[in-house]
């Protein structure tokens, strides 16, 4: 099993690229891998419990939900940008990690692999 | 090095994309960046075709935006979110996403 580590920046859900780092993260846990997943900026809001789904907009709260479940996927927050966005710990998803940065640079040291998407 | 680039949007990259050196250049084209494989622009094909004989286009975001297999360059294999972290893994030793 190796690990992958991705860092997902400033991206809003809904937004293309959390659509895009999700949908790798499912893939790669398919295939016995292990996954880090860093939200920061407007990202964090992944990670904010009460995200309601609506018809054709993307809504990922259950599928990361379901990766959580499979206990080889981790999501982890900026704290300060949650913070930032008035999101504070209450908030944030059953299972999901609030850290400061410190926390990503770890994973991408112990990683086999390291995609980092940037702001956009 | 072996270097993967996750080319995600539909816009001129010859700069981006002419300055990384790497013993094996894999281009892989996922979101926007899927109209590199199958869109036209004056009658010419995107100029990113040109960047490495590697080139994958992400087969979910391409049919997303409309387009067929039978639409894309031939130079350009068609690859699942499965195939991709098997390149992820296997086939290149970095990942950069632009």
């Amino acid at each position: 099993m190796s690990k992958l580590t991705i860092g997902v920046f400033s991206s809003l859900v809904g937004s293309l690229s959390l659509d895009f780092a999700v949908k790798l993260s499912e893939a790669a846990i398919k295939k016995g891998h292990a996954v880090d997943f860093w939200v920061s900026g407007n990202a964090t809001m992944l990670s904010k419990k009460g995200q309601r789904a609506f018809k054709d907009y993307s809504a990922l709260q259950k599928p990361v939900q379901e990766l959580l479940a499979t206990g080889k996927f981790q999501i982890t927050a900026c704290e300060a940008c949650a913070e930032a966005r008035g999101y504070h710990k209450e908030d944030t998803l059953e299972g999901c990690k609030r850290h400061s940065m410190d926390w990503y640079l770890a994973s991408c040291f112990s990683a086999d692999r390291v995609l980092h998407i940037g702001g956009d | 090095m072996k270097l993967g680039v996750l080319v995600s949007d539909f816009r001129n990259m010859d700069d981006t994309l002419s300055r990384l050196k790497a013993d094996k250049l894999g281009v892989i084209l996922v979101s926007n960046g899927v109209y590199h494989a199958a869109a036209k622009e004056g009658g010419k094909k995107s100029s990113v075709l040109e960047k490495s004989p590697h080139l994958y286009v992400l087969s979910e975001d391409l049919q997303s935006r409309g387009f067929s297999e039978a639409e894309i360059d031939t130079r350009v294999k068609s690859i699942t979110y499965s195939d991709l972290v098997d390149l992820i893994f296997t086939e290149y030793e970095k990942i950069i996403w632009i």
